[in-house]
């Protein structure tokens, strides 16, 4: 794959990815891979079509795929298409051309709600949490829908889905993915997250499950938008963290006894991964446990230590996903359970 | 009928109107789920587990903005299905269903009317192979074309 042009990251950033890929190779290998436009992954939208019938489909055009994860067959990747000799066709090799720009986008498949084009490492949260039919799930950071649709597949439009946005222009997106996935068993709510966690709190409304994939300064999104690099800074990172810690916190206090949450983010940055899961495992010390989980890439354990601060042992139990170990974006996850 | 701020619960003779009108139009006997309305045509399909009390009291705490997805629009009595609305009940409807060969497929799904003589009239369901295309309007000799903006095919011939 050719390397792109993208902007000068910031010295800082530089000096804190050294930190944490102390390996030299390492290092090197996510310079190299950052520069690199991601994948192509879809997910099958398994409440309107098998992945049989859409790969028919798909592979009809001439669309070369390929299933990185065996236990999950909803998951494509396209790694291009058969060479037509057209003009303007940008070949990848001899056999492999390039997708048109917005091509995944605009297929009829696509557009009947088919499938949902989606970043490999951002169905990892869904995969972590594991909603089954029946139950009631939180979506707390909902927008723009890509795990919410994930969910409500995997539920088969039964239980009850919240699906929570403050911001009505990525409602609106939230909205539209929804209705074209055909989800069915979904509410919207706008609200503040923090304020309605607390709502849910005061009138004890519970959940079986919760996801908080909480913004953040998306250190793990390079590849698809270099344009991180120009708006990284560590005071957004600092401000962030907190928020992150008292949406987890006040979504924690929705789960039931028993239920399970994933906290995620797509960045690297241990402000807002390891120190929120010390955070929160430091706050509900007796309430709380934080669980092992399975994934199909490979990750790296939670860090315990970050400059001067000291994260208990057991925050190694979330996982790191690097994009140099399985080229994709890179993630961060961590699950818990509400013990009390 | 029960009503939330912006959205209203179908009960009794109004959800009977709707499934009436289902069954008059496209055969549809057998339907699940709660319908609700918004504005005074937009008629949403909610299949989850929340109930009338459950929607009421997330009510007092959040704004709701919609529950389920827009299932169709109800105009003079009669319910023209959304593309969703079609698929959902793909396996329910039993007529007024036009067929589409690849050709005319492809001019419906880019937002065009459809020049053909069915000898149906009023609102039918559009179908290509195994996929349902949502709802159009079937007069003597075209079929007139709903499909949103954004759920179209693009147009080559109108970019070049």
């Amino acid at each position: 794959m050719k390397e792109r042009k993208i902007p000068e990251p910031k010295p800082l950033f530089v000096e804190r990815i050294k930190k944490l890929l102390t390996e030299k190779e390492d290092l090197e290998e996510y310079w190299k891979i950052v520069k690199i436009e991601p994948v192509n992954s879809i997910r099958v939208n398994t409440l309107k079509i098998t992945p049989k019938k859409i790969k028919e489909k798909l592979e009809s055009y001439g669309w070369v795929l390929n299933f990185p994860w065996k236990d999950h067959p909803e998951i494509f990747v396209v790694l291009g298409k058969n060479p037509t000799g057209k003009e303007n066709e940008i070949l990848i090799n001899e056999s492999l051309s390039k997708l048109e720009p917005g091509e995944l986008g605009r297929s009829l498949e696509h557009l009947l709600g088919y499938y949902y084009i989606q970043e490999l490492s951002s169905m990892l949260p869904i995969i972590a949490l594991d909603p089954k039919e029946k139950e009631s799930h939180l979506d707390l950071c909902a927008s723009p829908g890509s795990k919410t649709t994930q969910a409500g597949a995997k539920m088969k439009n039964t239980g009850n889905i919240i699906a929570n946005e403050i911001s009505m222009g990525r409602m609106r997106i939230l909205a539209s993915n929804l209705e074209r996935c055909g989800i069915t068993n979904t509410i919207i709510t706008k609200k503040e997250g923090r304020d309605l966690c607390k709502n849910f709190e005061n009138e004890n409304i519970k959940f079986d499950k919760i996801l908080v994939d909480a913004p953040c300064s998306g250190e793990g999104t390079l590849r698809s938008s270099p344009k991180t690099y120009l708006m990284w800074n560590l005071n957004s990172i600092k401000s962030l963290s907190k928020l992150q810690k008292q949406l987890l916190k006040n979504a924690f206090l929705n789960l039931k006894i028993g239920g399970e949450i994933v906290y995620s983010t797509c960045t690297h940055a241990p402000e807002e991964n390891e120190e929120v899961v010390n955070f929160i495992l430091n706050e509900f010390e007796d309430q709380i446990e934080i669980i092992d989980f399975k994934l199909p890439v490979k990750t790296r354990p939670g860090l315990t230590k970050w400059g001067e601060k000291i994260f208990k042992e057991k925050v190694k139990l979330s996982k790191r996903v690097y994009p140099q170990d399985n080229n994709t974006e890179g993630f961060f996850l961590a699950k818990f359970r509400r013990i009390k | 009928m029960t009503a939330i701020e912006n959205i209203k619960i179908l009960e009794g003779k109004e959800r009977k109107e709707i499934l009436d009108s289902l069954k008059t139009q496209f055969g549809i006997e057998k339907f699940n789920g709660t319908l609700l309305q918004r504005g005074k045509e937009r008629i949403f399909l909610y299949e989850g587990s929340f109930d009338e009390e459950d929607l009421k009291k997330l009510e007092k705490i959040t704004f709701i903005e919609r529950a389920g997805i827009y299932l169709g629009k109800l105009e003079d009595h009669k319910m023209r299905l959304s593309i969703e609305g079609s698929q959902i009940l793909k396996n329910e409807i039993k007529k007024n269903i036009v067929e589409l060969d690849n050709q005319e497929k492809d001019i419906w799904m880019m937002g065009h009317e459809i020049l053909k003589k069915t000898g149906l009239n009023g609102f039918v369901i559009m179908k290509y192979k195994e996929d349902l295309l949502g709802t159009g309007k079937a007069s003597e000799e075209k079929i007139t074309n709903f499909i949103p903006k954004s759920r179209r095919l693009r147009d080559r011939s109108i970019e070049k």
